[in-house]
């Protein structure tokens, strides 16, 4: 189905104009993807992060909005590609690596908040908190 | 109200060197308290603003340190929280029961120190998988708070300082029977924490990784700096060497049944009981050998001493930490009260 997935840059332009549909003045800033070029996004959410723009932009005293991207888990293994080019600009060498990396959770984004919302399925079964 | 006690070494307490809260709990006030686990940690949190790391501990049941050295008293659960908040996917584990079968007796001949030492007792190492939503370390997380290791590596992932807090000392902090030494990891034990043992649902790996005389870390002459600038805090060495001579006289052979971390090699050595020099693997003796750890050292003579000429003079046999402090545990370690509502 040709609308399974949203090209990345499509995402970005519709978080944008979520902003600003009933709040022309509202200013939107997507951090934490910074340096993904293309990607297809999952379209199912896309919408209703759509949506959810939307709320927070039509919230009452709300001036701008961040887009905060975070590893849904908070430990990740990377693929490090260590390359190696010529002066004149020719890949040489490459020596493939992996690093695991932990991070904060979301907790950190959101101390500082009067109201969260968390819509995320859950991912483990283990929820006794 | 029920009130909850917690001991703690606040944040940036002992010298600086705590990059978070560590709150350890006995189980029996869990109990006493008529809480949960889950209910004990959040009640900590509650507590204490900021990060912390929350370790609930049993001292009636029996854990293994990652070479292979029993000790009674078992981490039973462990939880990272922040500001109040305990992660509800990635922030609480309790830590798997392993029942005692003549199959995990025969797989794991280092549990033969069990029935020997300390019978009866229920055994508790690390998570198991299956509660598992970290994938790869045995790892809690909420926050700035990071509880790693099964509850024995605690992190600060903003300013990502570390404290290494290995399970004898807090074994001593929650008995009250020995002191604590304060200091930098060092290059032994930067290499003794690599000399695991393999375990089913272990402290670090979940399923059975590195043997008895093989290495975790794999780093050859590296191994030695992987992790020597950490700041720890570690059982006074006539404690700790009390623990591995009880596992040496119930017949663990260090490098066949437990781990040949410097200390095990020391220890057996002095007293002139068996090491599995042969079972030690070419990688292990690379990063042995680095720190002074050759066959040929381990094979020349040493004089013969005895359990108690060991205890006496554990701080010069003993490798171990960089500028080492001891500390009473009531010079560092506070004893706090959680209130939770009774619902």
């Amino acid at each position: 189905m040709r609308l399974m997935h949203t090209k990345l840059t499509e995402f970005i332009q519709r978080l944008q104009a979520a902003a600003v549909r009933h709040t022309p003045a509202m200013k939107l800033e997507i951090k934490g993807m910074e340096n993904v070029r293309s990607a297809k996004m999952q379209s199912l959410r896309t919408g209703r992060i759509v949506n959810a723009v939307e709320e927070v932009a039509c919230t009452d005293g709300v001036g701008r909005i961040e887009v905060l991207v975070r590893p849904r888990m908070p430990e990740t293994m990377h693929t490090l590609i260590i390359k190696g080019y010529t002066r004149d600009g020719k890949a040489k060498k490459a020596i493939v690596e992996t690093v695991d990396m932990l991070v904060p959770t979301e907790e950190l984004d959101l101390f500082d908040c009067e109201e969260v919302i968390d819509r995320r399925p859950k991912m483990t079964v283990y929820t006794k908190i | 109200m029920t009130q909850l006690k917690y001991k703690l070494l606040p944040e940036n307490s002992a010298g600086g060197i705590l990059p978070l809260h560590v709150a350890l709990v006995d189980y029996r006030d869990v109990l006493d308290a008529g809480l949960d686990m889950p209910g004990a940690c959040q009640a900590v949190a509650n507590a204490i603003d900021g990060p912390v790391a929350i370790n609930i501990i049993d001292t009636s049941a029996v854990t293994t340190t990652s070479d292979g050295i029993m000790v009674p008293s078992a981490i039973r659960a462990m939880a990272a929280s922040d500001r109040g908040k305990i992660h509800p996917e990635f922030g609480y584990i309790p830590m798997a029961e392993i029942p005692h079968t003549p199959e995990i007796l025969e797989r794991e001949p280092h549990l033969r120190q069990w029935d020997l030492n300390y019978p009866g007792r229920r055994l508790f190492r690390g998570p198991d998988v299956a509660d598992k939503a970290v994938p790869v370390h045995n790892v809690v997380i909420t926050g700035r708070a990071c509880n790693n290791n099964s509850g024995t590596e605690m992190m600060h992932l903003v300013t990502m300082g570390e404290i290494l807090m290995p399970y004898i000392g807090q074994h001593v902090i929650m008995t009250g029977q020995g002191r604590l030494l304060t200091g930098l990891s060092g290059e032994h034990i930067s290499v003794g924490i690599g000399m695991t043992i393999a375990e089913k649902f272990g402290r670090v790996f979940s399923t059975y990784r590195y043997r008895a005389g093989d290495t975790a870390h794999g780093s050859g002459d590296q191994a030695k700096t992987l992790k020597c600038d950490i700041p720890c805090i570690v059982a006074d060495k006539r404690t700790h060497a009390s623990f591995v001579i009880a596992a040496l006289k119930a017949g663990m052979i260090p490098g066949r049944h437990i781990g040949c971390s410097p200390v095990n090699l020391s220890i057996a050595r002095a007293l002139h009981l068996p090491i599995d020099l042969d079972n030690i693997t070419p990688r292990a003796w690379l990063e042995l050998e680095s720190v002074g750890f050759s066959r040929e050292m381990l094979e020349s003579p040493a004089p013969k001493l005895t359990e108690a000429e060991v205890l006496d003079r554990a701080d010069e046999i003993l490798p171990g930490v960089v500028n080492p402090r001891l500390c009473e545990v009531d010079e560092l370690v506070q004893t706090g009260c959680a209130e939770e509502a009774v619902v």
